[in-house]
C-alpha cells in the first residue's frame, strides 16, 4: 500500500490554518465548557499574534533544517511561478496578493474617525483643600450636650425635626394619636429609648443611639428628596434620571467609591459638585450639583450620614489619625 | 464507587447550571410563597418600610412621604387597596406574587426602583421583601377580608400555556387588532400616546400621561410580550386603561402584544453624529427625501436636576438627530415625540424660581403638580442645540449645563410659538452658565433657517446655518473635527419653560473630511511593490532550469 504524502508546502499551509483555527475558535469553545459561562472568553489579538509568529518561526526552522526540506517546500511554489498549475491561476494570484497588501496599507493609513476619549480620574485630589481632609461629620458622634438636649426634648415630647419630614410625621400623629411622637421609629434603639423614658431611667448610650436614628431618618428623607433622582433608591447610581447622563451617577454600593475616601472628601464633593472638579476629572461632563447653593451644611452632613448607612459602608479614616 | 462519582458530578453540574440561571428569574418570582404574616414578621416589615419606603409612600402608607409631591407618577397610596399592576381581574386586589414582582423589579421609568438584592447590592433579600409586603398589606383593610382574596375567589389570571409566537404574522394580525379595538383613540395611530386631544385624569385626580408605547424604558410593569399581554388582560386599575378580557379573545391579545412589542424603539448606540456630505443645496423642510441619507443618532435626556429649579419629571427623554452638510452650510434635523402641539406661551404664568433657589430652601425641586401649570395652552414646546463657542482643546469643554462664566456656549433655540406665527423659529443666543438667561444675539447675527412640523405626536425641526460665520460668539464647523453638541428640550404642556426642562450631556457632531490623496498613493505604491516582486520572482523561476521531477 502506497503511503499518501502531502508535500512540504501544503503541510506548512495546513499547520498555519490549524493553529489559527485552534486559537480563533478552539480556545473560545473550550473556555465555554470550562467556565460554563453563557459566553466565550475573549482571545486577545496579541495572543493570536504571538501564536502565529511562534508557529511561523517553528515552521521556518522545520523547512530550512535540511536542503531536501527546503527543496520540497519550494517545489510547488516554483512550479506555480513557472505556470505549472496554469497561467490564469498564476495571473490571478499574482494580482490578488498585491491587491490585498495594497488594501491593508490603505486600512492602516486612512484617517480613523474615533470619538475623542478622555481618561477620567474619579477621585481627583489636585485641588482637594487640605482643610477638608480631617473634617468629621458633626452628626456621627453626638456630644454629651446634644444627647442631653435630645433627652430633654423627648421628655417634653417635642422632638426637633427638620421641616421636610415634619409634615408627614404630623399626619401620622393626627391619625395614630400616639403616646409619644417617636413611636413611628420602627427601630430597636428608639423602642428601647422610649421604654426607658417611660420607666424614667434613661441611659445616655441608648439616648445617643436613638439620636443617631433620628439624624439618619432626616438624612434619608433629604436623600430621597435631593439625591434619589440620580443615585437611586438603593444608592446604586441607577435613579430615574441616570440614563440621561453619559457620565452615570456614582454607585455607592460599589467597592472603591465612598468607602475609599475620607468623609471630608465626600463632603467636599457634595459641596462643590461637578464644577468644583479639576480638569483631570472632566468637570464639564459631571451632572453633580454644587449643593452648597441649595443645601445647608447640616443638611449635607445628614445626607452623607444616611448615604453611608444605606450603602452599608464606612468612610476611610484620615491618615493623620 | 465510580458510578457515585459520576452522579455526584452530574448533580454538581446541574446545580451550577441552576445557579447561573437564577439571576434571570430572581427579579420577578419568589422561590417560596409568602411566609405567614406573624406579628413578628410584620414588625420586621415595618422596620424595613420605615427605612426604605416611607420617604415616598409616607409613614401612614398614604403616598404622602416627603419626596412624594415632587414625583409624577405619585407614589402609590396603599390605604386605598387599588393597585395598578396585577395578574388579577379588573378591580381586584393583587396577589402576593404581584406585589413581590413590583417590589423586586420596580416600575420602569418611575421613582419605584428594583429592590432585589440579587440585582442591587443594598437591595432587600427575599425574606425582607416578603416582610415589607406583609406590612404594606396592613394599610388596606381589604387584604384582611377573605371575600376579596383574589386567589381564594378565583380571580387570578395566569399566562396561558400555549402562546402565539412573536413573528411577522402575529405582528400583522396584532396591528389589525390595534385598529379594531381602537387602541389608537388614546395611544395614537403610531402608538406615541397622542390620541387624546386633552389631558385625562386618574382616579386620584392627577393628570394622566397616555403611554407612548414606542419607548420601552417607560413601560412600567415590563416591556416584554408577556407583560404587555397581562396589561390588556387585567387593565390598569385607577386609570382609563381598561381590561380587554371581555372584548378581545386570548389570541387577539397575544397578537396585539406582539404588535406593541414591535413598535418599541431600539436606541442607536453611538456618541458622534456623522453629518452626511451632500451635493447641492441642503433641505430646509423636515420632510425632504435628502434626510434619508443622514444616519440618525438618539440622544437620551434627563430632567434638569443640576441646579434649582430642579425638575425630575421630564417629558422629552429622547431626541433623534441627523445632520447634512455641503461646502457652505450644515443642517440639523431634530425629531422627538410630544403628544401635544403647544404653540402659545403665556409669560405671566412662568414660575418664579427665587423661592426654591435659596440655600436651605424647603426643597430646590419643583413640585410635580401645583407649582407650575401642566396644562394645554400655557407654555410653548421648544428645543435647543448647544455648542461650545471656543473650539475644544483636547477633550476640554464648557460645562454641559450652559457653560460657565469663563467658557461660553452657543445655543440655537427653536420656539414653537414663533414658528407657528411665521416668525423665524430658531434664535441664536449665548450663555455663560445657567444663572443668567440665554442672551439672544443681535438681529444681524441671526443666520438660522429651517422649518418645523408636528404630526402624530412627533415634532420634526430643521436648523440650517453656514458652516462658518464671521461672528466670534458663534460655533464654527470644520471638516474632520469633532464638535461637542448637546440638547435642551421643553414640553410646554408638561409645565416646562426656563430651567424647568430636560437636557443631555455632551455628544459630538462630525463632518467627514475627504480622504487625503496620500492615502491612495501609499496603497498604490504597496500594490506596485508587491506586484513587482511577484513578477520578478515569476521571471526568475521561469529562467531557472526545469528540475528533474522526483519520480522515484
Amino acid at each position: 500500500m502506497k503511503r499518501f504524502r502531502i508535500g512540504g508546502f501544503l503541510s506548512v499551509v495546513l499547520t498555519l490554518l490549524v493553529v489559527y483555527a485552534l486559537v480563533k475558535w478552539g480556545i473560545p469553545a473550550v473556555s465555554r465548557e470550562v467556565t460554563t459561562l453563557p459566553f466565550p472568553l475573549p482571545v486577545p489579538g496579541t495572543l493570536m499574534f504571538f501564536y502565529m509568529v511562534l508557529t511561523i518561526v517553528a515552521l521556518f526552522m522545520f523547512v530550512t533544517f535540511s536542503e531536501e526540506g527546503l527543496t520540497d517546500f519550494l517545489r510547488p511554489v516554483k512550479k506555480f511561478l513557472r505556470g505549472g498549475y496554469g497561467k490564469i491561476p498564476r495571473a490571478a494570484i499574482l494580482l490578488a496578493v498585491p491587491a490585498v497588501i495594497g488594501w491593508q496599507v490603505y486600512e492602516i493609513v486612512v484617517p480613523k474617525v474615533e470619538v475623542p476619549s478622555s481618561l477620567r480620574i474619579q477621585h481627583p485630589s489636585s485641588n482637594f483643600p487640605k482643610s477638608f481632609e480631617a473634617k468629621e461629620n458633626p452628626f456621627s458622634k453626638p456630644t454629651e450636650a446634644q444627647v442631653d438636649a435630645f433627652i430633654a426634648q423627648a421628655e417634653d415630647n417635642e422632638i426637633d425635626l427638620i421641616p421636610q419630614v415634619r409634615e408627614d410625621v404630623e399626619l401620622w400623629m393626627e391619625e395614630m394619636d400616639p403616646d409619644h411622637m417617636l413611636e413611628f421609629f420602627a427601630v430597636e434603639p428608639v423602642k428601647k429609648f422610649l421604654a426607658q423614658l417611660e420607666a424614667g431611667e434613661v441611659d445616655k448610650e441608648t439616648a445617643r443611639a436613638a439620636l443617631m436614628e433620628k439624624t439618619l431618618f432626616e438624612g434619608r428623607a433629604l436623600y430621597a428628596m435631593n439625591c434619589r433622582a440620580c443615585h437611586g433608591d438603593s444608592v446604586a447610581g441607577d435613579g430615574p434620571m441616570a440614563d440621561g447622563f453619559k457620565l452615570r451617577p456614582l454607585n455607592f454600593t460599589d467597592n472603591g467609591t465612598i468607602e475609599t475616601i475620607v468623609v471630608g472628601y465626600t463632603f467636599w464633593r457634595v459641596t462643590n459638585g461637578g464644577p468644583g472638579l479639576p480638569t483631570e476629572a472632566t468637570p464639564w461632563d459631571s451632572a453633580m450639583p454644587e449643593w452648597k447653593l441649595s443645601l445647608t451644611e447640616e443638611e449635607r452632613w445628614k445626607i452623607i450620614l444616611a448615604e453611608y448607612d444605606l450603602a452599608q459602608k464606612t468612610p476611610r479614616i484620615p491618615e493623620s489619625h | 464507587m465510580r458510578t457515585n462519582h459520576i452522579i455526584l458530578a452530574a448533580v454538581m453540574a446541574a446545580l451550577a447550571a441552576a445557579w447561573f440561571s437564577i439571576p434571570a428569574m430572581a427579579a420577578s418570582k419568589p422561590s417560596k410563597p409568602m411566609p405567614e404574616a406573624t406579628e413578628e414578621f410584620v414588625e420586621k416589615g415595618r422596620a424595613i418600610y420605615f427605612r426604605r419606603c416611607s420617604f415616598c409612600h409616607g409613614l401612614l402608607g398614604d403616598g404622602e412621604g416627603p419626596a412624594a409631591k415632587y414625583l409624577d407618577p405619585r407614589p402609590r397610596d396603599f390605604t386605598l387597596g387599588t393597585f395598578k399592576f396585577r395578574t388579577t381581574k379588573s378591580g381586584e386586589l393583587p396577589t402576593d406574587e404581584d406585589l413581590f414582582r413590583t417590589v423586586s423589579r420596580g416600575l420602569s421609568g418611575t421613582a419605584m426602583q428594583s429592590f432585589d438584592s440579587d440585582l442591587i447590592k443594598s437591595g432587600l433579600g427575599e425574606s425582607d421583601r416578603w416582610a415589607v409586603i406583609a406590612y404594606i398589606k396592613t394599610f388596606a383593610q381589604e387584604f384582611d377580608d377573605p371575600e376579596y382574596d383574589p386567589v381564594k375567589t378565583g380571580k387570578v389570571i395566569s399566562l396561558p400555556a400555549k402562546r402565539a409566537p412573536y413573528n411577522a404574522e402575529t405582528i400583522a394580525k396584532g396591528e389589525a387588532v390595534f385598529e379594531k379595538a381602537k387602541c389608537w383613540s388614546c395611544h395614537g395611530k403610531l402608538g406615541r400616546g397622542d390620541g387624546n386631544k386633552e389631558f385625562r385624569k386618574d382616579d386620584w385626580g392627577f393628570p394622566i400621561r397616555i403611554r407612548n408605547v414606542t419607548h420601552p424604558w417607560k413601560i412600567k410593569a415590563g416591556a416584554e410580550v408577556e407583560d404587555i399581554y397581562m396589561r390588556f388582560t387585567t387593565g390598569i386599575s385607577g386609570t382609563p386603561m381598561p381590561s380587554f378580557v371581555k372584548t378581545l379573545n386570548e389570541e387577539d391579545r397575544w397578537n396585539l402584544a406582539s404588535y406593541i412589542k414591535s413598535l418599541q424603539h431600539q436606541l442607536t448606540g453611538h456618541q458622534a453624529l456623522k453629518a452626511a456630505p451632500v451635493q447641492g443645496a441642503l433641505p430646509e423642510s423636515p420632510d425632504d427625501a435628502a434626510w434619508d441619507a443622514a444616519e440618525p443618532m438618539d440622544i437620551r435626556l434627563a430632567g434638569q436636576v443640576v441646579a434649582p429649579p430642579r425638575w425630575q419629571n421630564p417629558s422629552v427623554e429622547m431626541v433623534t438627530l441627523q445632520a447634512l452638510f455641503n461646502d457652505e452650510d450644515i443642517a440639523f434635523r431634530l425629531t422627538w415625540d410630544d403628544p401635544f402641539k403647544d404653540v402659545v406661551h403665556d409669560e405671566s404664568q412662568e414660575f418664579n424660581p427665587n423661592e426654591v433657589s435659596k440655600v436651605g430652601a424647603f426643597n430646590s425641586y419643583v413640585e410635580a403638580n401645583g407649582m407650575v401649570p401642566r396644562a394645554l395652552e400655557t407654555f410653548r414646546d421648544s428645543i435647543a442645540l448647544q455648542f461650545p463657542v471656543k473650539p475644544p482643546k483636547g477633550t476640554k469643554k464648557p460645562h454641559f449645563y450652559r457653560g460657565s462664566s469663563s467658557d461660553q456656549v452657543h445655543l440655537w433655540v427653536w420656539k414653537a410659538d414663533r414658528d407657528e406665527v411665521g416668525e423665524r423659529g430658531t434664535e441664536e443666543g449665548n450663555a455663560r452658565g445657567w444663572k443668567q438667561p440665554i442672551k439672544a444675539q443681535a438681529e444681524d447675527g441671526q443666520q438660522i433657517a429651517g422649518k418645523a412640523k408636528w404630526d402624530q405626536g412627533r415634532w420634526t425641526v430643521v436648523m440650517k446655518r453656514p458652516l462658518r460665520t464671521g461672528d466670534k460668539n458663534d460655533v464654527q464647523f470644520e471638516k474632520g473635527v469633532f464638535t461637542p453638541m448637546s440638547v435642551n428640550a421643553w414640553d410646554g404642556s408638561n409645565g416646562e419653560h426656563g430651567l424647568i426642562m430636560s437636557l443631555s450631556t455632551w455628544y459630538y457632531v462630525f463632518l467627514e473630511a475627504p480622504t487625503p490623496m496620500s492615502v491612495y498613493a501609499y496603497a498604490a505604491l504597496a500594490f506596485l511593490i508587491a506586484g513587482g516582486l511577484g513578477f520578478w520572482l515569476m521571471r526568475k523561476a521561469e529562467k531557472e532550469e526545469e528540475p528533474v521531477e522526483a519520480s522515484a
